[in-house]
């Protein structure tokens, strides 16, 4: 005879979140450093103003939101979600947790996370712009294309830009836990063949012209709409990979 | 007894190499198992298998009647401890005890903090920097702490010191006593837990080549010590699976029982008989099993 199992799991949500809780049992990783960043660069850029204005004397500085200081965060955010399955997923299986639970708990942190940051990234564009700079004509989150954008498409962008990262990161960590070096060299080389693909198409088809011409009637919201394509497909891609995926040592 | 692990046919191979081939096996409820044999014998490939960590290439694992792969009903009553667990980058050791009892329902914190003491872990440390026999207390810490109702050690103990491992077998066996379940520990040290193990299953190449009870394999063999003419005469006709001798002197293991009678011939013949250890046992078992599958005993 067979026994039933004595202990039962918690709800499928509860175990999500629990998973969510994992990833931010150390605060400091997905709140603490990219703050800090943010904090630095900012910290940074005013230095930058205040040299520019004793220097030079004028008080705009127009050519401050070239500054690529907004997306600062963005590229420790990159080795974030490589690590957040590369190291924390045979972490969880230790912890006996599923892998389907893992991805999906992951999947609503790097979604929680992203949302929160693009809210408050997109907030700061706001209060940059209605204090002139932060009262000394500093463009930091105001700088490339955030300056021209309306509040919700701001959130959207930062959502969409984040939520990239994220999946992308982590798909490629799937793939290197599932297939190791071979497979990670096959996905490297499946992106440079897609990318050669499309351009040898384009000038084959002698469509460049048609190409930057559709692309520039593109609205920059419309452009990263486009980027959530890749995301949702890295995203699901990922969730079947991970779903048999065999970390080793 | 009662099962609540059967594995049937249960085969893995790694490319060319067959790690695990066609064992099955059944561990019943609230039993402390030794899951033994060399290095690369197929022990952490196995319990692998029946965490659901890997995936069998054939056969079946049914744990609580279930597949373990990715069954959170089975999932919820493991615990899985391994030598080669890895950590989270960030993480010191504080944050491993915060979140574990989000994932063991019957997780005991202050006999965590306890442990913590008695194991002399920082709580503090990033896991990076502790050293080899910290990291495998932490493990034991969490598999003692979180009382699952199947819970597996993987060689727990590397670079654990001989207080700490006597200190892991007092506090298992205490804890057991109190919280009965059903332990399985895969090991080296075969004599350091052979009064922990109450059976044993051992593993070489792949295959099992003992499942037993540990008192049953403790009574199958026996040695017998004296002059080598009469401890030839005295174990004529039975199973020899060790030799030994120096001089006139002959040191000769054999299986099965002795009868009374047989006990009586061997002191009359000035015989000695040595009871043989769990360790002695497997490895001339051990030993034997390679040399048949090689062919060079037959």
């Amino acid at each position: 005879m067979t026994l039933a199992p004595p202990l039962n799991p918690p709800s499928a949500l509860r175990r999500i979140i629990n998973v969510m809780r994992l990833h931010l049992v150390n605060k400091s990783v997905y709140i603490g450093i990219p703050w800090m960043i943010v904090a630095g660069a900012l910290a940074v850029s005013v230095i930058i103003t205040l040299l520019l204005r004793y220097v030079s004397g004028e008080t705009e500085f127009p050519g401050m939101a070239y500054s690529w200081a907004v997306v600062s965060p963005l590229w420790y955010l990159i080795a974030a979600g490589v690590l957040a399955i590369s190291t924390t997923l045979p972490f969880a299986l230790g912890f006996s947790i599923t892998r389907t639970d893992f991805y999906l708990g992951t999947s609503l942190l790097f979604v929680t996370v992203s949302a929160a940051n693009a809210l408050a990234m997109a907030t700061l564009v706001e209060i940059e712009q209605a204090t002139g700079g932060w009262w000394i004509g500093t463009i930091m989150f105001s700088a490339l294309w955030f300056g021209g954008q309306t509040w919700i498409v701001n959130v959207l962008g930062f959502l969409v830009i984040q939520l990239f990262i994220f999946f992308v990161g982590a798909l490629f960590a799937a793939v290197y836990l599932r297939w190791r070096v071979m497979g990670s060299v096959l996905l490297w080389f499946g992106v440079a063949a897609a990318i050669i693909g499309a351009v040898t198409i384009i000038v084959l088809t002698d469509s460049w012209v048609s190409v930057v011409g559709w692309l520039t009637t593109q609205t920059t919201a419309a452009l990263l709409g486009w980027l959530a394509v890749p995301v949702a497909l890295a995203a699901l891609a990922g969730y079947f990979i991970v779903r048999r995926a065999t970390p080793k040592n | 007894m009662t099962a609540i692990i059967e594995a049937r046919n249960l085969t893995k191979t790694f490319g060319s190499t067959t790690a695990v081939d066609s064992v099955s096996f059944t561990i019943e409820e609230n039993r402390i198992y030794g899951l033994l044999g060399r290095n690369g014998a197929g022990k952490t490939t196995i319990m692998q298998l029946l965490t659901g960590q890997d995936f069998a290439t054939s056969g079946d694992v049914a744990v609580y009647g279930q597949s373990p792969v990715e069954n959170a009903h089975v999932l919820q009553n493991i615990s899985f401890i391994k030598e080669s667990q890895k950590y989270p980058d960030a993480f010191q050791v504080r944050h491993v005890l915060a979140s574990a009892p989000w994932f063991f329902t019957n997780w005991d914190q202050s006999f965590a903090d306890t442990l913590l003491g008695e194991f002399r872990v920082p709580l503090k440390r990033d896991i990076k920097k502790l050293s080899r026999g910290q990291l495998s207390a932490l493990g034991v810490i969490v598999g003692l702490a979180s009382r699952a109702p199947i819970t597996f050690f993987d060689e727990p103990y590397l670079g654990l010191d001989a207080v700490s491992r006597q200190l892991f077998y007092d506090r298992l066996l205490e804890d057991f006593a109190a919280h009965p379940r059903t332990v399985i520990l895969s090991t080296h040290l075969i004599d350091e837990v052979s009064n922990l193990l109450e059976h044993v299953i051992v593993i070489d190449e792949g295959h099992i080549i003992i499942d037993s009870s540990a008192d049953d394999l403790r009574g199958s063999a026996v040695t017998i010590v004296g002059k080598s003419v009469d401890v030839a005469a005295f174990v004529e006709g039975r199973e020899v699976i060790h030799r030994d001798g120096i001089g006139g002197l002959s040191t000769v293991t054999i299986t099965g029982q002795l009868s009374a009678a047989d006990r009586q011939a061997a002191t009359a013949a000035g015989l000695e008989l040595a009871p043989v250890s769990l360790q002695q046992l497997i490895v001339r078992l051990s030993v034997l099993e390679d040399a048949a599958t090689e062919g060079v005993l037959s």
